[in-house]
């Protein structure tokens, strides 16, 4: 592998430079290039830091490197480079001079290894920093057309760091966004920039696609859906009419389409990091996650201005408090994942949160994964440490916390009623501790028994603990034991004078007990989900908080109570190395962009950094929006790193049309529904996935960016199974509400799943198929168990920013989509439908193609699916009863505390109501071969692929 | 329980198909065919999980990495202490701010309940109800010098599977399978034996994070099928599942041909008839009737406390035997807070012999010299605990002390490298961060952590996450 941009720069940086003569020149060449050199890849280990100092020797000075290191040999031999072992280990070919630096993706490039080679060849002059400084002043300005230039930021650690010079191509995205001018000679502005670049690289166009094709391609990137057999039929004479008026037609009834939110959120909700569990040791539930998950799908919906829907994520509780909408939407703030436990170090996770924060919108806005920044100024783009910490300062006074937020009516609040399952786990819980607390009382009373003492004191208190018990309303159990025992800590009675905690429990009663309480502390997050509450941010001081096992409310004393937090610079991003202090701000490489500064009062700081993200003037929002649309229709972007636009991501493959796009979308008010429009409606967008002359395609666009076709793509995860489910006719088309539960694997879901202290719940599907067969968005996001067979598909992680997903194939999506027992499932449905909805069968299986890809089969086709059909009903013939999830399932694990097994038996009262898709034994020999023609359709390449 | 059935929930397609012949497999696969079968294809296979050269020559060429999860207690294993008989219960106190709550009230020091001896000619540190690994003292390599950045399981779980304390980066056995490829083409390159119940932090401690999907670790079931779906669902028999490949090969063929050179659909007609291969080859994998009985008892088959880890410890080594590059196992939890004697005591006597069998077991086919294989926690525990629960004591996380032991290829087998201080509450001697751990793994299995780079979010990612060193002393 190696560094493509920097190969790129650094060659650009070579070309049109005169080689440096050796001699006189080679102090301006010291100057210029081997001293910066020196700094990027040797002195981290040969110089600053005598502690880290590698091999004894110091590259801070001529005469350190003339006498070398602990090898005895000098590392410079002036005028013989040849036989100086810094240039030998810097070409990595040399037997006796170990490679440097040691990683290989920062090795010298050729051009670099000459300005080595030159400089030692001409004498290995040294001159000192003054002088340098002087040969900086009077050549600089010469340097500049080749070296790049200076970009004026806040101060770095180091002098050198601001002195950096920058290509101009690097700085790319730092540009202030203007609008190019459309080249003449095409009819949509969008082809006219394609035509360019195809016509540099000396290319035709593919053709148009066909019009089934281009609807789906349609339907699949406006919806993510597919068409409906009806919809292409009547697609198809209006585009062969007239194309353009049939597509915009399409376009704009696929924007009206609710499903255009659910499409673009998904999108949307990779780059955030949705889950609806916090992640980590306990992986508590996010109760009310799903209400910024349906914040984002209306926000799309509804065309909101995309700067408007930037400033409510990062500050929608600062500009709006009353509306839930605005409060809600600052739920992007909490995406990642994040705990708090007694076993932590508190300062550690509250740091965790604020680095989480600081790249998440550095990553999702501006393109700059901003973590780069964190232990040092950037190694490659303009921003300081100091900017890293200035932006992190906007949040050190944001909390985090769920906050009151009522239902809106445009809230799905549908299926609100599950909540007595957990209801009724909790009355588990609490009968068992209640059972424990009895046996630990009888316990104590043998404890007294055996120790020969008098329990009067004892049962006194427990006396009192049992009064306490009825007059108080607590909602979580404490029991007379328990209490008790508070009670006689308190009174200052010897803690050997009564019974230990836990008294008498057995191995079994021990891990029972805990099971339980740690149940109710789970129950807990996950009751919040039918709560009006958000998972929301407020700004205050950070209390002093130890851990945290319960959903947070704001805090009384927000403004008095707690640590004012003053962001330092983090030496080495460690949060009990504080060094300089800063003052809030955003990245100083733009400047204000006329918006305010932020301020360093408690409130009002996300506030000012949103306006300075979302303001028109800001180069890189506009366009990193831009390019996000674009690579949510092409499968691809025009710039190659969606969350990295500076100099280590790929530059734009055709600029022009990304400023274009991104300056026309800021003309019309932010409509991003306006840029999907303009981007669906080009002839670029219509071009067919096949190209006639492929080998010229090949040879002349290696890398496929040209747009002279249009990309192949496999559909994600999520359009597979709705696609499946569109075809079955089993999809429940509902928008919005809280997660639903569609049946996983069910070994996976029942599989015992540590969290702390004891296990999470199994996964139960909800009870009805409608419930269950809900578009993927919707399905229950738990960061400690993937679906597999999502995952499978190459859905992303929630723990990092997904900027372009993954479509490498890999064996187990065979196993999953051909043996699993969902693909089954909708094969059969399909087949039932189709046979349903049709009278002979030639037309079942026609029906099956329209319903499954979207077309008529071709005779060939016929025939095969025709025989295979007659084939397969003698082979069909055992057939099997749906399956029904457990109503319990034995839990059996190693108690941590005594290392002993014990088993405990989770109940799962929500599966008594399940109702089974249709299955095998429901339908004749004959509906389930046909349902093996559909299963091939649902394996097959044209289904999983779209052109 | 914990048993590896060879097919329960994997019901083997029974009926010859032509497919066997053209791949050579059956049901029961022997070592002496399959190595035929690899030699056979070596050469010609290209991909993903190809094999490729190590980019150093080295001893070891796969790895087996016993994970001990939960934290298990080098005070109470492998690095005796015996100034904690005199502190015995003397009041403990801690400096510094970096305290979590777990660290709150009044603490003591706890000498261990374990007796310890030396073992071995090499007169290696164990307690002594290490019974059977004493045997094998002499092939391993302690080591008593690694810390860790976290005191919280799962972050410190992450941290020494994936070097990143917060989750997402890929695993080391993908690591090391992305620089290796395996040498078995219809196994996963990195298998992973989980408990039945998944450690905190779940699948992500295997992850392939950035890296391909290809290479993110493959869990063998411990209950039900081994992998999931590799088999058809009930009704589905042999001749039916063929049939519908053909159908399926029949109409992609049509449809490729409109997009000719188009990979990504090769590719996946390709994969379905290597899933049909894998359909056929791991039932006899995990198949362990095919093992002699004197096998089936030196791990420990068939009785407990051993069998379930004993099934792991056999299954790893015919893994490996087969190509699998990396097996990592689990056992747990070692998170002994309370009554470490009962706890560690069972715990010891769950994971002793089962891993005593694989060493000796490796050494005697000749695998041992090719196959690193690594014993650690994710931390190791205090010197000394709070009260809790009464009289029974345990020892809480400690990330600056751990003991881990490595054994096989490249390791200087015999030795005891690193020290922690008197009471073993922090390394001393030898002290390196995980990441010089993981440099050193690598290193012994021919990579060089900062050549195994990966291109991702705008640098060059490396399981050492910015570079460390060779840890020297730990090498033969």
């Amino acid at each position: 592998m190696t560094p493509p941009r920097l190969l790129l720069l650094l060659a650009a940086l070579a070309a049109g430079a005169p080689a440096a003569e050796p001699g006189a020149d080679a102090e301006e060449l010291f100057t210029r290039r081997v001293a910066p050199l020196l700094r990027e890849k040797c002195l981290s280990c040969h110089g600053q830091d005598p502690a880290k100092r590698k091999g004894g020797l110091d590259l801070r000075t001529r005469a350190e490197a003339l006498r070398g290191g602990d090898s005895g040999q000098p590392a410079v031999v002036a005028g013989r480079p040849d036989e100086s072992p810094l240039y030998l280990s810097a070409r990595r070919d040399h037997g006796d001079w170990e490679a440097m630096p040691p990683k290989e993706s920062e090795a010298f490039t050729s051009d670099q290894l000459d300005w080595l080679r030159e400089w030692i060849a001409g004498g290995a002059p040294w001159p000192d920093a003054a002088r340098q400084e002087e040969i900086r002043r009077a050549r600089g300005a010469a340097w500049a057309g080749e070296d790049g230039v200076t970009v004026k930021t806040s101060p770095g650690l180091s002098p050198e760091w601001n002195a950096r010079r920058y290509p101009q191509a690097d700085l790319w995205a730092f540009q202030p966004l203007r609008k190019p001018a459309v080249p003449a000679g095409s009819a949509h502005p969008v082809d006219a920039f394609v035509a360019e670049k195809l016509a540099a690289l000396e290319l035709s166009p593919a053709p148009p696609a066909e019009a089934g094709a281009l609807l789906r391609r349609l339907s699949f990137g406006l919806t993510g859906l597919p068409p409906s057999p009806e919809e292409v039929a009547a697609f198809a004479p209006a585009h062969a009419a007239d194309p353009r008026a049939a597509v915009a037609a399409a376009v704009d009834r696929l924007l009206a389409s609710p499903h255009h939110g659910e499409r673009m959120a998904q999108h949307w909700l990779d780059v955030v990091r949705y889950a609806d569990t916090a992640g980590f040791a306990n992986d508590y539930d996010r109760g009310n996650a799903w209400r910024y998950r349906d914040y984002v799908v209306r926000a799309f919906n509804a065309d909101r201005p995309f700067d408007r829907f930037i400033r409510e994520q990062i500050a929608g509780d600062e500009l709006d408090p009353e509306n839930p909408e605005a409060v809600v939407a600052t739920g992007f703030l909490r995406m990642g994942p994040w705990e708090l436990t007694g076993m932590e170090v508190a300062k550690v996770a509250r740091q965790r949160f604020l680095d989480d924060v600081t790249n998440s919108v550095g990553e999702t806005f501006l393109a700059q994964p901003l973590q780069c920044a964190r232990c040092h100024d950037h190694k490659f783009d303009p921003i300081p440490t100091r900017d890293y910490y200035a932006l992190q300062a906007v949040f050190a006074t944001t909390q985090l916390a769920e906050r009151p937020a009522a239902f809106l009516p445009q809230e799905n609040r549908a299926g609100f009623a599950e909540r007595t399952h957990l209801e009724q786990r909790r009355a588990d819980h609490l009968a068992a501790l209640q059972r424990l607390d009895e046996r630990m009382l009888a316990n104590a009373a043998a404890w007294f028994r055996d120790q020969g003492r008098d329990p009067a004191r004892w049962d006194a208190a427990v006396a009192q603990a049992r009064a306490q018990e009825r007059s108080k309303k607590r909602r979580e159990f404490e029991g007379a034991f328990a209490t008790a025992r508070s009670i006689l800590l308190r009174a200052q009675v010897p803690e050997d004078a009564f019974p230990p905690k836990l008294v008498g429990l057995t191995p079994q009663e021990y891990g029972e007990e805990r099971v339980a309480r740690k149940g109710l502390e789970r129950l807990r997050w996950e009751l919040e989900r039918y709560e009006p509450f958000a998972l929301a941010v407020y700004n205050g001081r950070t209390p002093d908080v130890k851990s945290v096992n319960a959903p947070g409310r704001i805090p009384a004393a927000r403004l008095e109570a707690g640590e004012l937090e003053q962001t330092c610079i983090l030496t080495g991003g460690d949060p009990f190395s504080p060094g300089e202090r800063v003052v809030p701000g955003a990245l100083s490489a733009l400047g204000a962009l006329g918006t305010g500064p932020v301020p360093d009062t408690i409130d009002g700081r996300r506030r000012a950094l949103a306006d300075w993200v979302a303001s028109p003037a800001n180069p890189l929002t506009a366009r990193v929006i831009a390019n996000r649309v674009w690579q949510w229709h092409f499968g691809r972007p025009l710039a190659a790193n969606p969350n990295n636009f500076g100099v280590t991501g790929g530059k734009p493959s055709h600029p022009a049309l990304l400023d274009w796009l991104a300056a026309t979308l800021v003309e019309h008010g932010w409509s991003l529904k306006h840029l999907h429009r303009v981007i669906a409606t080009s002839a670029a967008y219509a071009r067919s996935s096949a190209h006639p002359d492929r080998a010229a395609v090949a040879e002349r666009d290696p890398a496929g960016v040209s747009l002279a076709v249009f990309p192949l793509r496999r559909l994600s995860a999520e359009e597979l199974r709705d696609a499946m489910l569109a075809a079955s006719g089993e999809l429940n088309r509902a928008v919005g509400g809280i997660p639903n539960r569609p049946e996983i694997h069910p070994e996976v879901a029942l599989q015992p799943r540590q969290v702390m202290g004891t296990f999470a719940a199994a996964w139960v599907p909800n009870a009805m198929p409608a419930e269950r067969h809900r578009r993927s968005l919707y399905a229950l996001r738990v960061r400690g168990l993937p679906d597999p067979a999502m995952e499978v598909f190459n859905q992303p992680g929630p723990d990092f920013s997904c900027e372009r997903r993954d479509a490498a194939t890999i064996t187990p999506q065979v196993f999953s989509l051909f043996n699993g027992a969902a693909s089954h499932a909708r094969a059969l449905a399909l087949a039932h439908r189709a046979l349903r909805e049709s009278t002979d069968d030639a037309g079942t299986v026609a029906r099956c193609f329209a319903l499954a890809l979207g077309r008529e089969p071709t005779a060939a086709e016929l025939a095969a699916c025709l025989e295979h059909w007659r084939g397969q009903i003698p082979l069909a013939g055992e057939a099997t009863p749906a399956p029904r999830p457990p109503l319990e399932v034995r839990r059996e694990a190693v108690e941590e505390n005594t290392g002993e097994r014990f088993a405990f038996t989770e109940r799962l009262p929500a599966a008594a109501d399940f109702q089974p898709d249709l299955a095998p034994a429901d339908v004749p020999p004959r509906t389930r071969a046909l349902a093996d023609v559909c299963l091939v359709l649902f394996n097959g390449n044209e289904f999983t692929h779209l052109e | 329980m914990n048993a590896y059935f060879p097919c329960a929930g994997a019901r083997a397609l029974h009926a010859p198909t032509r497919r066997d012949f053209v791949y050579g497999l059956g049901a029961s696969l022997g070592s002496v065919a399959f190595s035929a079968l690899l030699a056979q294809e070596a050469g010609a296979r290209s991909g993903p999980l190809a094999p490729r050269a190590p980019h150093r020559a080295a001893k070891a060429k796969a790895c087996i990495f016993l994970m001990m999860e939960g934290g298990p207690s080098h005070l109470d294993t492998f690095d005796p202490k015996p100034a904690l008989e005199r502190l015995h219960l003397k009041e403990f106190v801690r400096e510094g701010r970096e305290k979590s709550a777990m660290e709150s009230g009044k603490r003591y020091f706890v000498r261990s309940p374990f007796r310890f001896r030396r073992a071995g000619a090499s007169g290696a540190d164990m307690a002594e109800n290490w019974a059977h690994l004493a045997g094998v003292a002499d092939d391993l390599c302690f080591y008593r010098g690694c810390q860790v950045d976290s005191v919280n399981h799962p972050t410190a779980m992450y941290q020494m599977n994936t070097g990143n304390r917060f989750g997402g980066d890929p695993g080391i056995g993908a690591w090391v399978t992305y620089g290796l490829g395996s040498l078995n083409q219809n196994l996963p390159g990195f298998v992973v034996l989980p408990e039945v119940s998944y450690p905190q932090g779940g699948a992500s401690n295997w992850g392939s994070g950035y890296l391909p999907a290809v290479y993110q670790g493959t869990p063998l079931r411990a209950k039900g099928a081994p992998i999931l779906d590799l088999a058809p669902p009930p009704g589905v028999s042999a001749e039916r599942q063929r049939r519908n490949l053909d159908l399926l090969a029949r109409l992609n063929a049509g449809h490729a041909a409109h997009h000719p050179g188009a990979d990504a659909l090769a590719a996946r007609m390709e994969s379905y008839e290597l899933a049909y291969r894998m359909q056929l080859e791991v039932p006899g994998v995990l198949d362990l009737q095919g093992e002699d009985a004197a096998t089936r008892e030196l791990y420990g088959l068939g009785r407990e406390p051993t069998d379930a880890f004993g099934r792991k410890c056999l299954l790893a080594r015919r893994l490996v035997e087969r190509g699998v590059r990396f097996v990592q196992l689990y056992h747990g939890t070692w998170d002994s807070h309370d009554d470490i004697e009962r706890a560690h005591g069972n715990l010891v006597r769950a994971v002793d012999q089962p891993i005593a069998a694989l060493i000796a077991d490796l050494k005697r086919r000749g695998l041992l010299e090719s196959t690193l294989v690594v014993w650690c926690g994710e931390f190791g525990r205090t010197p000394d605990n709070g009260v809790r629960g009464g009289t029974a004591y345990g020892r809480d996380h400690n990330p600056k002390a751990m003991t881990i032991w490595m054994a096989g290829g490249g390791v200087k087998a015999g030795h005891t490298i690193g020290a922690t201080d008197e009471t073993g509450m922090e390394a001393v001697a030898c002290v390196h961060p995980v990441r010089d751990l993981h440099v050193t793994l690598l290193h012994l299995l021919g990579l060089d952590d900062n050549r195994l780079t990966y291109y991702h979010g705008g640098r060059f990612k490396q399981l050492s996450q910015f570079g460390g060193t060779v840890i020297r002393e730990l090498l033969a």
